[in-house]
């Protein structure tokens, strides 16, 4: 197998507060190949979200924070680059799609002017007019049949589903390497967000950018990522294909989980026991050849 | 059963001229007493605005709302207001972050007036164990609950006030999966415990599955269809209904084949 696009190992991160230290990542490790969609998914503060904020580098910019751990991407370790260096990776190499697309995006300013912005990151001699023409294809890519309005509109002109469409052309615009997507469905209608995930994943098929997507939405999960990683108060609990982990849950959690979820065929609410000492046992990790657990 | 809640030919438009926006078209609906009518329908079709016309915090443009066969005026007295109490989808704003649970929960006795001044305090921790929350909670913060939680004391609220109706708008929405099957079970207990009535809001449907009797479908403002949930899921009538289960993010095969079921059989392109 070739270098992955991103491989992380022993991820731990802590917090010095007050009261002392509060360690919130317990060893994450978590690898991605170009073109693989893997899924991290777990509850509100499980560390999802610190994860993919750590991966970016952004994290490391708050002075509480504590991260071990190694760090790879394209084969260049990330714990090594200057503020600087990595600053150069986000938006060009590595990008990110967050939760609310009308919070992401600037609501002063034109579609027009940060798509601008946006494609200046790689090219900075490109002129204005350059830009827009790539910016009109982009958004088309994205369904958008009347790119020339958009780019003209500010952001609060527009719908929630039409927003997440335009910030995914901008995130796939300079055909990043890896692709991070925080609950991008989640802030959008049961109906949009099914045509978003549809045009996400067409989009990141072309392109074989490797996607980390974070959600809490098991169903969405299901059907858009093809690895699955459970995460469950800062640690890993299971980890395997799609297939594998949704057709036979190892751990507790997993189960736990996928009975919370009410089914469209009926059959009542699930009754879910409060005790969890249960979902701290030890990581599930299905290997590649199906099924067995190691 | 008899209808507890009616709305009969509401209207609701905003804006004057070209910026006229029909939120609420035409809408006649009858809810029994201790059913639970989920209102389901996508951001902006109006589902929202005919809940504040029923809850009499916004007058309708015209039609009219009836509470057990009476229709409500604008001005609604203590007793009406009392009988719809609301939850909302997200109770870290929906709730007072300086005034203590047992404070929030309480409020509701005092302003109508329910049972003795002394009594309220023992009244405020009782509904508070109705809804799962230890007495102690009472001197805490919103920000010292997690969501769960929060939710609970939202829905202790409109407890509180022996309400007979409770608008739930999006209720678990914000919540974890965890979380969100566990309010949900225990607002089904609760109105099949106390034989209260339901009107719940949401775009879930899958949750709309397991917890409603009856399903109001709206589209741009009106009522386009309306079945109970049985009759709903297995033979929806408008092409709507079914786009709408369909793009529900499914699990299991079952619920798979259901989905592919509603997928419209002839492409429109």
């Amino acid at each position: 197998m070739s270098d992955p696009v991103l491989d992380i190992r022993e991820l731990t991160l802590g917090f010095r507060g007050y009261t002392g230290y509060t360690e919130v990542l317990h060893g994450i490790s978590l690898s991605i190949q170009a073109g693989q969609r893997v899924a991290l998914v777990g509850e509100s503060g499980s560390g999802k979200s610190v994860t993919a904020r750590i991966v970016l580098g952004l994290l490391q910019e708050t002075r509480t924070a504590r991260i071990k751990g190694e760090l790879s991407f394209m084969g260049q370790d990330l714990n090594t680059l200057s503020k600087k260096q990595w600053r150069g990776l986000r938006g060009t190499q590595m990008s990110m799609i967050f939760q609310d697309p009308t919070s992401a995006l600037n609501p002063v300013f034109t579609i027009a002017n940060q798509f601008i912005e946006v494609l200046r990151r790689v090219d900075p001699e490109l002129s204005r007019d350059a830009a827009l023409q790539r910016a009109g294809l982009l958004l088309e890519s994205v369904s958008i049949g009347d790119p020339g309005r958009v780019l003209n509109a500010y952001p609060f002109q527009m719908s929630g589903g039409m927003n997440q469409r335009i910030v995914i052309a901008m995130a796939l615009a300079n055909s990043p390497s890896l692709l991070i997507a925080d609950e991008p469905g989640t802030a959008l209608d049961v109906t949009v967000q099914a045509q978003t995930l549809e045009l996400m994943r067409g989009m990141v098929a072309d392109k074989n950018t490797a996607v980390l997507f974070i959600s809490h939405n098991l169903g969405v999960v299901r059907e858009f990522a093809d690895q699955v990683s459970v995460i469950y108060r800062g640690r890993i609990v299971e980890q395997g294909a799609t297939a594998t982990v949704f057709g036979n849950p190892g751990h507790p959690y997993t189960r736990a989980l996928m009975a919370a979820v009410p089914r469209i065929t009926g059959g009542g609410i699930p009754d879910i026991p409060d005790n969890s000492d249960t979902f701290l046992q030890p990581a599930v990790i299905h290997d590649a050849s199906e099924g067995a657990a190691t | 059963m008899s209808a507890i809640l009616a709305v009969r030919e509401l209207y609701k438009t905003f804006g004057k001229g070209s910026a006229q926006v029909q939120a609420v078209k035409n809408v006649t609906l009858e809810v029994a007493e201790g059913e639970c009518l989920a209102i389901v329908g996508e951001s902006g079709s109006g589902k929202t605005t005919l809940a504040n016309m029923i809850l009499g915090v916004m007058p309708p443009t015209s039609g009219s709302v009836e509470l057990d066969g009476e229709p409500l005026t604008a001005k609604r007295t203590l007793a009406q207001r009392r009988s719809i109490q609301l939850v909302q989808q997200n109770p870290l704003s929906s709730l007072n972050p300086k005034r203590s649970v047992g404070a929030s929960v309480r409020l509701g006795l005092d302003v109508y007036n329910i049972g003795e001044r002394r009594a309220r305090d023992r009244m405020t921790e009782a509904v508070l164990a109705d809804v799962g929350l230890p007495a102690e909670m009472r001197k805490r913060t919103p920000a010292a609950l997690s969501g769960g939680q929060r939710q609970r004391v939202a829905i202790a609220r409109a407890l509180a006030c022996q309400s007979r109706i409770i608008v739930l708008d999006e209720p678990t929405s914000a919540l974890d999966v965890l979380v969100q099957a566990r309010v949900l079970r225990l607002l089904d207990e609760l109105r099949r415990e106390r034989g209260l009535t339901y009107i719940f809001i949401t775009h879930d449907l899958s949750v709309v599955r397991n917890i409603a009797d009856r399903v109001a479908v709206f589209q741009a403002g009106e009522l386009v269809e309306c079945a109970t949930t049985s009759t709903l899921f297995e033979s929806p009538q408008q092409a709507y209904t079914r786009q709408l289960i369909a793009a529900v993010p499914v699990l299991s095969e079952g619920e798979l084949s259901l989905r592919n079921s509603m997928q419209p059989e002839v492409a429109d392109e």
